[in-house]
């Protein structure tokens, strides 16, 4: 059923980043701007879709992580200009190490989310960098890192825990409690999608 | 030791990413196309809906915030309009002239053939570091790749991707747009170039022409990307140093690329690929 629910969720974040996100970030930015000017002409964008990858990916099974990185991927490239599939490679490599990761770990699972989510805005950032590059759009990275990287990883760990908290939230209700977490509490143990 | 998990994991990961090569492949060869047209429509449609609400909502916040400077600027722009409408009347009969004057040379201005088509902003580009919109416009209603978008208050892009239903516009402020431009008062050539900032850049000026600070820079046409004589912006400040080749200067347009509603696609106006003559040549 997760995977099934990732069409809606992450259609709706990829359009909510495409639409409403963006002009609320710029309201953010001009009241901010008023008292620190640094921020002036930031252009920092929220990344909902990557955020519930990475958050879903922490506790739900390898194939569902997959299959939620592979629609996020999709979504986010049909309102962008790279080919279908260009960002889903990304977001799947983020997932797989994130959901093996987390594996490993017990009750810090918030924490490492909050020192992954930056990584993985990197990782996602130079990767489209990259892919646009391959496109022949050339962009000079000192001023992405400072107008558009940095921003966007302040935004995304801002928003990382509430949509955290929806993805605990959905997942609990999905898979009815603490059914998951126990068999994936355990290092190296084999999920059901492995068998 | 490796767990027995490791290589189901590994080999899922590997399904995964070649599907994604697949579809890359598929996608860069058109293969995919139309089930990303059909994909889109929906994406597309929550967007646009999405859109509308939240520009709607920005205005009403503007609005309030403004309100006593509204008023203020009401009464300034009903005085204006009174001397405006003087100048309108003059103008007309300039322009009588003009349009007899033209009749009798039998010349036809470039944009007075041009066709417009009305279009919805829907979206803006996901990845955040491209600089481009989503329009509510495609294939079925005659847009093509390299068409420019303006507004009534200049240019705003370039169609760079189409599908039916929807077109990319790369707009002028992206880092990889460049429009041949020229300023309104001296002539002078120069190429827009966008910045990661978002503000314009007149690149390219000669050193012994003049830029002055509030002159409008309108397209000149060169290079047949667009058509000629559409406003881009207005100088706000000049940049000049003996030691350099061209000089440059920071231009403002006077469109506000984050609150585009509606745009106009110019569909009458046909690029020319001029690296075609470029490969004769060589």
């Amino acid at each position: 059923m997760g995977r099934y629910l990732s069409i809606p969720i992450l259609g709706l974040s990829a359009a909510l980043t495409a639409s409403i996100v963006p002009h609320a970030i710029d309201f953010l930015i001009a009241v901010l701007s008023t008292i620190t000017p640094v921020l002036s002409n930031t252009r920092g964008q929220l990344n909902l879709v990557m955020l519930f990858v990475i958050c879903w990916s922490v506790h739900a099974e390898l194939t569902d992580c997959l299959i939620w990185a592979l629609v996020g991927g999709i979504t986010l490239d049909l309102l962008s200009i790279l080919p279908i599939g260009t960002t889903s490679i990304a977001l799947i490599v983020i997932a797989f190490t994130f959901n093996g990761i987390a594996r490993q770990l017990f009750h810090v699972r918030l924490m490492f989310l909050i020192g992954a989510t930056p990584i993985a805005t990197l990782l996602l950032t130079a990767y489209t960098l990259m892919a646009l590059a391959i496109a022949g759009n050339t962009y000079d990275i000192l001023a992405v890192t400072r107008l558009i990287l940095i921003p966007t990883i302040l935004l995304n760990l801002l928003a990382v825990i509430p949509v955290y908290a929806v993805v605990r939230l959905l997942q609990r209700r999905l898979e009815g409690g603490l059914q998951i977490a126990p068999q994936s509490l355990i290092p190296g143990t084999p999920s059901r999608a492995d068998e | 030791m490796r767990s027995p998990g490791r290589p189901g994991r590994l080999l899922l990961l590997l399904m995964m990413l070649g599907l994604c090569g697949g579809t890359i492949i598929l996608s860069v060869s058109g293969v995919l196309t139309p089930v990303e047209d059909i994909a889109g429509v929906p994406l597309n449609g929550v967007a646009g809906v999405l859109n509308r609400l939240s520009l709607s909502i920005n205005a009403a916040i503007d609005d309030l915030n403004n309100l006593g400077q509204l008023r203020a600027r009401i009464a300034d722009l009903e005085e204006q309009l009174a001397r405006r409408q003087v100048e309108s009347i003059q103008l007309r009969e300039a322009a009588s002239d003009y349009e007899r004057l033209i009749g009798l040379l039998n010349y036809t201005s470039a944009l007075e053939n041009q066709d417009f088509l009305t279009a919805d902003v829907i979206a803006v580009e996901q990845t955040g570091i491209v600089r481009a919109i989503v329009i509510n416009r495609g294939t079925r209603d005659g847009v093509a790749i390299g068409m420019p978008v303006t507004t009534d208050l200049g240019l705003v892009g370039r169609i760079i991707d189409v599908s039916a239903n929807a077109a990319q516009v790369q707009l002028i402020n992206d880092e990889n747009s460049a429009v041949s431009s020229r300023l309104q008062t001296t002539r002078a050539h120069g190429s827009i170039i966008g910045q990661a900032s978002g503000v314009l850049r007149l690149t390219m000026v000669d050193l012994d022409e003049e830029i002055r600070q509030g002159d409008l820079v309108i397209t000149s046409g060169l290079g047949s990307n667009f058509p000629a004589d559409i406003l881009v912006g207005q100088v706000t400040s000049v940049r000049q140093f003996e030691f350099e080749l061209f000089q440059e200067a920071e231009v403002r347009s006077l469109i506000d690329f984050e609150t585009l509603e509606v745009v106009l696609v110019i569909t009458g106006f046909e690029p020319i690929d001029l690296r075609l003559f470029d490969q004769e040549g060589n």
